[in-house]
């Protein structure tokens, strides 16, 4: 998992352009090259597949006017199709999570030491 | 618990002084790194940094009129900045603190008493006299004050030396610490408080996805907002096992202490965050793993000077400050935007930490709501001040001196005369 990380952040996107410093760190969308936008948003989706749907919002959120409000440029039907399966991937495991978190929340008391063994919080009381 | 090692660097590289920018840089370079504003050290001092806006006045009003005039715009432009960024400190400073003391008021955890203690703190303020106390809170004190004073010298040496992936890993395992095991607790004293059932699976998901893109947006890429809301949460995570772990007239005379060291560190010439800085300035390279909150803004200026467009924002480990501020080599190829990226000023973490602690203390051992109020705008008032003198001086500034001097004399006042004073009025029914 930590290899995967350092794969990810080592792999800087802006190796075509040579004033770029690879430490640099971007803040503002604004700035940068298309290149380097669907570079980071590529890279953003990828690592998503990690079990980060978190990841997947931010990629949604940061993306979206790049994707959809701005005047049509040459990567941009590339990201926006990153953005849009980031939102599918996104949707998916908000459905997983919200199933698993009520059956886990309805059937917790019922399943006794099962359930005990899944918690990691018991509450106090009655159920 | 005893925090490990890790803590304590985290805890000192937080300290971030960020020297101002050096006057208006005459060409551009892409790498170039105006302001070294990293706290490699350790208990790097908190400071305030101001880029940008300055020089940018500097180097587009020459071409302007006499020099008067020059420095008339000079100087009101200088308080514009001045007053902008003031603003802009507040919010996350407020943030930070309305956090902690949330949580102090809400989770019962934090303000329980422990017999845990740091390893930095060994003596125990459970003594009899009133004396032994006192002795053992003040030898707590210098035995805190030593490390951080150790490390950060440690951290000098390690960035005179080059030893860039040290510090680098350090940094990063700090940071892997404080976003996955600290908020894990937080969680989980959470979720206690309000007596929810939640399971692994669900915490564990949870758990990764902030703690992973923390680490993506704090070392790497990532949207500035998202990475400053990820600045305050851990500065705030730390705060709270201050308040936790430090025995209660020790975190007292440890502020006090911290507050007298950062001044010392940053403005005496000997100082080890000002070599560091030097260094840092005499390399133009970007300071590196500091964590240094930035909050860098956008404004249009109607002049045309591209040598603003600089930021060195340099993203360190949490340990280091984060500057905020990007390279912009894209400046060049938009001269008809005449947009100015503003620098920002930068605040160290370690200046957050120690005022949310501040204010937190006052919100668990003070008497109400009266106390933590008076710090809080104590605090606020002391950090106006700093960036008043930041654009007097313009140079790198110690932020916990007069903010944290402000707080205690606050504090004390206000739990030993204003609340008494407060109670018997109302007792009394006497309104004024």
């Amino acid at each position: 998992m930590f290899l995967f990380f350092f794969w990810f952040c080592t792999e800087t996107c802006s190796d075509s352009l040579p004033q770029q410093d690879p430490l640099r760190f971007v803040m503002n969308l604004e700035r940068l090259p298309n290149e380097e936008k669907l570079c980071l948003c590529r890279k953003y989706y990828l690592a998503g597949f990690a079990l980060l749907p978190f990841l997947w919002l931010v990629n949604v959120v940061w993306f979206f006017r790049e994707a959809f409000v701005k005047p049509a440029y040459t990567e941009q039907s590339q990201i926006k199709t990153y953005v849009k399966r980031s939102g599918m991937g996104l949707l998916f495991w908000v459905a997983v999570l919200t199933t698993w978190i009520t059956i886990f929340q309805h059937f917790r008391a019922e399943w006794g030491a099962m359930g005990d063994y899944l918690s990691f919080t018991i509450p106090l009381g009655i159920p | 618990m005893n925090a490990s090692d890790s803590d304590e660097d985290v805890y000192n590289e937080r300290t971030a002084l960020v020297p101002s920018e050096t006057p208006a840089v005459p060409s551009y370079r892409p790498d170039d790194l105006s302001m070294p504003d990293d706290l490699p050290t350790q208990r790097a001092k908190p400071g305030l940094s101001r880029r940008g806006g300055p020089a940018a006045v500097d180097g587009s009003g020459g071409g302007g009129g006499s020099d008067q005039e020059v420095d008339a715009d000079d100087e009101e432009l200088t308080l514009k900045y001045g007053a902008k960024h003031v603003i802009m400190l507040f919010i996350p400073v407020t943030l930070c603190m309305a956090v902690v003391v949330a949580t102090i008021k809400s989770v019962s955890f934090y303000t329980e008493k422990t017999d845990q203690q740091l390893i930095y703190t060994p003596f125990t303020e459970n003594t009899a006299s009133v004396g032994r106390r006192l002795l053992n809170s003040v030898l707590n004190t210098i035995i805190m004050i030593s490390v951080i004073v150790v490390m950060t010298i440690f951290l000098v040496v390690l960035y005179k030396y080059r030893c860039y992936k040290f510090i680098h890993g350090w940094l990063i395992l700090s940071s892997l610490m404080l976003l996955f095991w600290f908020s894990f607790m937080y969680l989980g004293e959470v979720f206690k408080t309000y007596n929810v059932a939640v399971d692994y699976p669900t915490v564990g998901v949870i758990i990764w996805n902030f703690g992973a893109v923390g680490m993506i947006c704090i070392h790497w890429k990532g949207p500035l907002p998202l990475q400053q809301a990820y600045l305050i949460l851990i500065s705030a995570l730390m705060a709270l096992v201050f308040i936790k772990y430090l025995p209660e007239w020790s975190a007292w005379v440890i502020l006090g202490a911290i507050s007298v060291y950062d001044l010392v560190a940053v403005l005496s010439p000997k100082g080890p965050l000002r070599m560091l800085v030097e260094t840092a300035q005499e390399r133009n390279e970007p300071i590196f793993p500091a964590l240094i909150y930035s909050s860098a803004m956008m404004w249009t200026v109607g002049m045309a000077s591209p040598m603003e467009a600089q930021r060195s924002e340099h993203q360190s480990d949490e340990e280091a400050e984060q500057s905020g501020g990007g390279v912009e080599p894209e400046r060049r190829q938009f001269p008809e935007d005449e947009l100015e990226e503003d620098r920002g000023v930068k605040l160290g973490l370690g200046d957050f930490i120690f005022y949310s602690v501040l204010v937190g203390k006052a919100a668990a051992t003070g008497g109400d709501w009266n106390t933590t109020l008076a710090c809080f705008v104590a605090i606020l008032i002391g950090l106006c001040l700093t960036l008043l003198l930041l654009a007097i001086f313009k140079k790198a500034l110690p932020a916990l001196p007069i903010s944290i001097t402000f707080g205690l004399v606050f504090y004390f006042s206000t739990d030993f005369l204003v609340q008494p004073f407060m109670d018997n009025l109302a007792a009394h029914q006497f309104y004024i």
